[in-house]
């Protein structure tokens, strides 16, 4: 049977294109399967497609399997150069810049979903996608030729990246390796310089969509906050009680997991480290500042608050798993502490809002916007259910947004 | 030491600039980098005929001039050129109703000394000399005929292991008859003369012998009950009024903490730790609108007043409520219990200048290095005293007179060195000009030094022969090493004619050198003043908080510099809560160092296991969950041993303790230092035990339904960019493309909201859809891309039917997908979405039509041209843009 919907499109009105100015959508109450073919196809790639698929998408549709239509529009080569890297890309840099360059972090996000890996590796496993493509730079821990000429050369992301264990390419112990979070990428804009409180807060942001001030919470106990906080900023303690503490409290023993990592750079010659490369104490070595692993960036301007925490090691204790931030959702197969970057990815990885938030994004992205009422929350809820259920393959939370928003 | 090295040269130079005086007659001279008052007592009379005398007695007998200084020295008495050491000075006491001693020699070194210290500095009949001499009151400690029978009469209200405990210093430190207006004042400057005393006799007690603490039982107070109640009808309906558009879940713009939650319980969560239920005026919600004028929904002060009403109602709707009852609680101790922990053993020999700001009110802060002249500071402008000891300029400054000021400048050129020591804590890292925190200037452009904040760093001028009258080149730490910091610093500026200027912050050395050669500071100008917090003109502000600032007449070594920061600024407090009931170790306590931090906090720090019986030996007791209580309940927020798990084992030192733990907290300060009254709660205390049940907080509310957005949105940058090169079959890696794209991307939309779209987006998609549509007519791609239709044509034939029209207009709209399709079910349509084709058709051929009219050479050419424009027509338009 095709065409179990109803044919509206030849009766609803059409208007007329006026060439070079807006022109608006006459939206169907139902859409025939060729126009939501055609609108999945167009949110999920950004491209028209071809009159044949195009065809076999409302086929499919037409056929009550609109989800194997998202997965034929998953097809194009778009949906990974285009798509999954405007995705990506800005998680990739401070300032959310859309426009900033392919690089590892986001060559291993399209290459995780193109592979349908389990998503929660995004922040914790030992694996990178490099480009296989005679004639590129070797990658390379000190810059990102590799992935500028494989987007320069407009190649196809789909066919060319392969994936790789990080700890083969970067020569990063493998124990050290969590995911995107100890790509170079990531480690150029949020390893580089300060205290690496960057890289914890960016990862909340990116990944569980909560940056610091929806994830406050005074009442949690301040003994791991480090010395360089100040404890009167300006002279006025109620600042650091009212405020500090309430992200320092639960980001400084979170952030501890990434004591051992720093970004080298030349800050006189190349300020934003483009030739840089991640550093990381394996066990055995020793910042001469520290005496220990802890790279010295850990312990700057101690005497901001003599009293502070001193790191000793990279050991990390999530205090979010009581309190209001509870309600993030957190594993009870986890402990909520351990030891480096790998173990508190698997902490925020496996958490509800991880999985919630990773649904919004794509959400977002298909649905071209925000989530508005109980029924795209109930939405959004069975979505991550499903993903959170079965593997955490994200090309399948495309599927499902595409198809909810097809209807739109 | 740089400026050990001096007086060999410098000094002899100094000396060199003075009369030299005949024997018989007495001649000051300052001494260079040592220190001036052991000097005064070892360096023997008659070696060079010149005697040196400690600088800082030498200011308190003459005021304001070093030619006075010469003077009074002249006048007085030589003790006959024996070469013994001599103790005799010249009357060094102010300058109005000196007193002078000519009675018998001292007996014992112990006279003398309380003479040079004691009788010297308080004799003045504008001290104590005008009533606590002979033939008048007692007692007579300052009596001019016979310094023995003084030093009986005073020495017992010394106490030289505790000068501050002295009973001269209590006596004029409770109101009596202070010579300045400020009986704090006048307490400090006794103190200071005490504490060199104890220090040159090596009295000064440097332990501290605990004691036991008198007893107190936590008090009832009122606590926040388990459920909103009331909190409902009396300060909810506020906060949901007026506080919703941020501090609710909901809120566009959601901002922690909700305590304006659409769910009461909720935000009566949030809210407890911003109402003060025992001083509903100190709650946060109210400081936030009358003294910080955060968001005030009409007139701030009314809206404090409405918010602290309704706090007073909810508060009076609370009982009293007694402490938890299975809590495991030490005794209770209020801050003035505890035992000082002197912040003595700093250097400050040669501090000419020094303020503590212990005052606490009024628009005088005192110069208490008792020497003279003072340079009191007057406070003007937007300056609050801080209760920790210290002043908070907000814009205001504090400024000495040129008159006084001017013993920095007698001083100072003569010494050739000097010392700012200062504890600051900047309101903030962007603050430049350089912003002046401590100035000896007389204008903008012109000073003697000033050490400044150029937003992360600190900045230090100093007037020499090889610098400008600005002191410029200033010397300035280093960009990288953001040394300075919105937090409270001890900075250090020394400047010696060998080493120059040095800058160090918290004890450590900046490494950063001087850009300008030492030299001498003859250059400086006698008439400046002191000022902090501004340029004597009031320019360049600083705000920040000053803790301390002490000028010293020498540089400081780098290891004085590390002592004064080692001891700290303020007055600091041991704690000892009584733990001996739980743990049956006798006179056991949990001892904790305690100091204001500012107005508004308390630092606790060091929480350390002793008991005061030297015998206990302690053992196996388990110490976990430690928390900080007060007034009657554990404080919100910063406790920082919540966490703690100690056991006391045989790290235990009788007499000294067993530390629980290196960390400090800061604990918000409550109804003030004199009220609030502290206690600890414990998890775990010995065998008694307390199980902490955190309550689940409220699950977040579900956020508010949004208005219904477009259901369209527009293609985004990038998206744009392949569905032109899907739709073009021209690679978007085409050098022409990507040349093109680096141009435009930018330019396109980067929100897919359909809402924001603007005009200049639609010129860069244009530009793209130009240059797509020129790269396929110019590549061989065009014949098959527009099959059959002849590009060699001229003009007038290649359009001059609708076949070959449709050459061109077809391919395009099918690419597009704007044509009709045959459908799986064998319907024919278009899609929904495209436009109406017969109106398309026209569109594009009008635009021929018109690229048709043309004569003469401007037709060549024009074929392929108008098929890039029919194409970019097409392509530019809506079917790409929206989606």
């Amino acid at each position: 049977m095709k065409n179990l919907l109803p044919r509206l499109s030849g009766t609803q009105p059409k208007a007329g294109c006026l060439l070079l100015g807006a022109y608006f959508w006459a939206g169907a109450a139902i859409a025939a399967p060729q126009d939501q073919a055609l609108q999945m196809h167009s949110r999920l790639t950004g491209v028209i497609p071809t009159e044949s698929i195009l065809l076999d998408m409302a086929e499919d549709i037409a056929n009550g399997d609109p989800q194997a239509a998202a997965y034929t529009a998953m097809q194009n080569d778009a949906f990974y150069n285009v798509t999954l890297k405007n995705l990506a890309t800005p998680w990739t840099n401070r300032d959310r810049d859309v426009f900033a360059p392919l690089n590892d972090y986001t060559a291993t996000v399209i290459g995780m979903v193109r592979d349908d890996v389990d998503f929660r590796e995004v922040l914790s496993g030992n694996i990178l996608y490099t480009g296989d493509v005679s004639g590129l730079p070797a990658y390379s821990n000190s810059d990102n030729d590799h992935y500028e000429a494989l987007e320069a050369g407009g190649h196809s992301l789909k066919d060319s990246l392969v994936q790789r264990s990080q700890s083969s390419v970067t020569g990063l112990p493998a124990e050290a390796t969590a995911g995107v979070i100890t790509t170079r990428g990531a480690a150029k804009s949020f390893f580089i310089a300060g205290t690496n409180r960057a890289m914890f807060r960016f990862t909340l942001v990116n990944h569980l969509c909560r940056d610091m001030e929806q994830v406050q919470d005074t009442s949690r106990a301040p003994d791991r906050i480090r010395q360089d906080v100040s404890r009167s900023p300006g002279g006025d303690s109620r600042v650091f009680q009212n405020n500090c503490i309430g992200c320092h409290s639960g980001m400084d023993p979170m952030a501890q997991a990434f004591a051992y990592y720093d970004f080298a750079y030349d800050a006189d010659n190349d300020p934003e480290g483009e030739n840089g490369a991640l550093d990381y104490n394996s066990t055995g070595e020793s910042d001469p500042a520290t005496g220990s692993r802890v790279k010295a960036k850990n312990h700057i301007n101690s005497a901001n608050f003599p009293h502070g925490f001193i790191l000793p090691d990279d050991r990390w204790d999530n205090y979010w798993r009581e309190g209001p931030n509870m309600h993030l959702g957190w594993s009870s197969a986890l402990p909520g502490s351990g030891n480096g970057a790998k173990s508190l990815g698997e902490e925020l990885a496996n958490s509800r809002a991880f999985a919630e938030c990773q649904v919004t994004k794509v959400f977002r992205q298909v649905c071209l916007r925000e989530p508005e009422n109980t029924a795209d929350r109930t939405r959004i809820d069975a979505i991550a259910d499903d993903f959170s259920n079965s593997g955490y393959k994200l090309k399948q939370v495309y599927a499902d947004a595409a198809v909810y928003c097809a209807g739109d | 030491m740089t400026n050990r090295k001096i007086p060999g040269s410098f000094f002899s130079s100094v000396a060199a600039l003075l009369p030299v005086a005949p024997c018989g007659t007495r001649r000051e001279s300052i001494p260079g980098g040592l220190s001036a008052r052991s000097l005064s007592q070892t360096v023997p009379q008659g070696a060079t005929g010149i005697r040196t005398f400690a600088s800082r007695s030498a200011f308190r007998s003459t005021g304001s001039s070093f030619g006075l200084i010469l003077a009074a020295a002249i006048l007085s008495a030589c003790s006959g050129g024996s070469g013994q050491d001599t103790e005799e000075q010249p009357n060094t006491n102010p300058g109005s109703g000196g007193a002078s001693y000519s009675g018998p020699a001292p007996e014992t070194e112990d006279v003398q000394q309380y003479k040079r210290y004691i009788w010297d500095n308080l004799a003045a009949e504008n001290r104590c000399g005008g009533c606590h001499v002979e033939n008048n009151q007692s007692p007579q400690f300052v009596r001019g005929d016979d310094i023995n029978i003084a030093y009986d009469a005073g020495r017992e209200l010394v106490n030289l292991s505790q000068p501050a405990e002295s009973r001269l210093v209590t006596k004029v430190g409770g109101g009596h008859n202070c010579w300045l207006s400020s009986a704090d004042a006048c307490a400090e400057i006794i103190t200071n003369y005490i504490e060199e005393w104890a220090r040159a006799s090596g009295s000064l007690a440097n332990t501290i012998t605990l004691t036991a603490p008198v007893e107190r039982t936590v008090g009832a107070s009122k606590s926040f009950p388990a459920a909103s109640g009331s909190f409902g009808s009396t300060v909810y309906p506020l906060l949901s009024t007026y506080c919703a558009g941020c501090h609710s879940e909901d809120a566009g713009t959601a901002q922690q903490p909700y305590f304006a939650s659409a769910n009461v319980d909720q935000a009566y969560e949030a809210a407890k730790a911003r109402m003060n239920l025992d001083n509903p005026a100190d709650s946060r919600f109210s400081v936030r609108l009358g003294s910080e004028f955060h968001n005030c929904w009409d007139d701030c002060a009314e809206n404090e007043d409405e918010m602290t009403a309704a706090i007073q109602a909810f508060a009076d709707s609370i009982p009293l409520t007694e402490v938890d009852p299975n809590w495991v609680i030490s005794k209770a101790l209020l801050l003035t219990d505890g035992i000082v922990a002197s912040s003595g053993g700093r250097v400050e020999n040669n501090a000419i200048a020094l303020y503590e700001f212990k005052t606490g009110s009024g628009t005088t802060a005192f110069d208490t290095s008792g020497v003279n002249p003072a340079i009191d500071l007057t406070l003007s402008g937007d300056v609050e005293w801080l209760g920790s000891w210290g002043i908070q300029l907000k814009g205001g400054k504090a400024q000495g007179a040129t008159a006084t000021s001017r013993k920095l400048h007698e001083t100072l050129t003569a010494t050739g060195e000097y010392t700012i020591e200062a504890w600051v804590a900047p309101a903030n890292v962007s603050q430049e000009g350089p912003a002046r925190i401590v100035s000896y200037s007389g204008g903008n452009d012109i000073r003697n030094f000033t050490l400044g904040q150029a937003m992360y760093n600190y900045t230090f001028q100093n007037r020499s022969d090889s610098t400008d009258a600005d002191g410029m080149p200033a010397l300035i730490t280093d960009d990288m090493a953001e040394r300075a910091q919105a937090t409270l610093q001890h900075v250090v500026a020394t400047y010696d004619p060998i080493g120059g200027r040095k800058l160090y912050v918290n004890g450590e050395f900046t490494g950063d050198a001087d850009p300008a050669a030492a030299e001498l500071l003859s250059t400086w100008d006698d008439t400046f003043a002191l000022v902090l917090g501004s340029e004597v003109s009031n320019d360049n502000k600083w705000e920040g908080s000053v803790r301390l600032l002490a000028i010293h007449s020498r540089a400081l070594s780098a290891e004085d510099i590390a002592t004064n920061y080692e001891v700290g600024v303020g007055e600091k407090y041991l704690l000892l809560f009584k733990v001996e009931e739980q743990t049956n170790v006798p006179q056991s306590y949990v001892m904790f160092t305690v100091q204001q931090f500012d107005n508004y906090g308390y630092l606790f720090s060091e929480p350390t296991f002793v008991s005061l019986d030297g015998s206990a030996a302690p053992t196996g007791i388990a110490i976990e969950g430690m928390r900080i209580g007060i007034n009657g309940r554990e404080a919100e927020v910063g406790q920082a041993w919540a966490n703690l798990s100690a056991t006391i084992d045989g790290s235990y030192v009788p007499g000294e303790g067993q530390p629980l733990s290196r960390l400090g907290t800061i604990i918000t300060l409550d109804k003030g230092p004199e009220y609030d009254e502290f206690f600890l709660t414990f998890e775990r205390l010995g065998s008694e035990t307390y199980t902490r049940v955190e309550p689940v907080p409220a699950v977040p509310a579900d956020p508010a339904d949004l208005e219904p957005q477009p259901r369209i949105g527009l293609r985004r940058f990038e998206q744009i960019h392949a569905a032109l090169s899907r739709a073009t079959g021209i690679s978007s890696a085409h050098p022409d493309i990507v040349d093109t794209w680096e141009k435009v991307k930018r330019q396109l939309p980067v929100e897919s909201d359909i809402l924001g779209f603007l005009a200049a987006q639609q010129m860069g998609i244009t530009q793209l859809a130009v240059k797509y549509c020129s790269t396929l007519v110019d590549s061989p791609a065009r014949g098959s891309y527009f099959p059959g239709f002849d590009f060699g044509a001229p003009i007038a034939d290649a359009f001059n039917s609708p076949a070959k029209r449709a050459q061109v207009v077809d391919p395009l709209i099918k690419n597009l997908l704007g044509h009709e399709m045959t459908w799986h079910d064998s319907s024919v349509s278009q899609l929904a979405v495209a436009p109406d084709l017969a109106a398309v058709e026209t569109e594009l051929n009008d635009l021929i039509d018109t690229m048709e009219n043309c004569s003469g050479s401007a037709c060549n050419g024009r074929t392929a041209t108008t098929v890039k424009a029919v194409c970019a027509a097409a392509m530019g338009s809506a079917m790409i843009l929206i989606h």
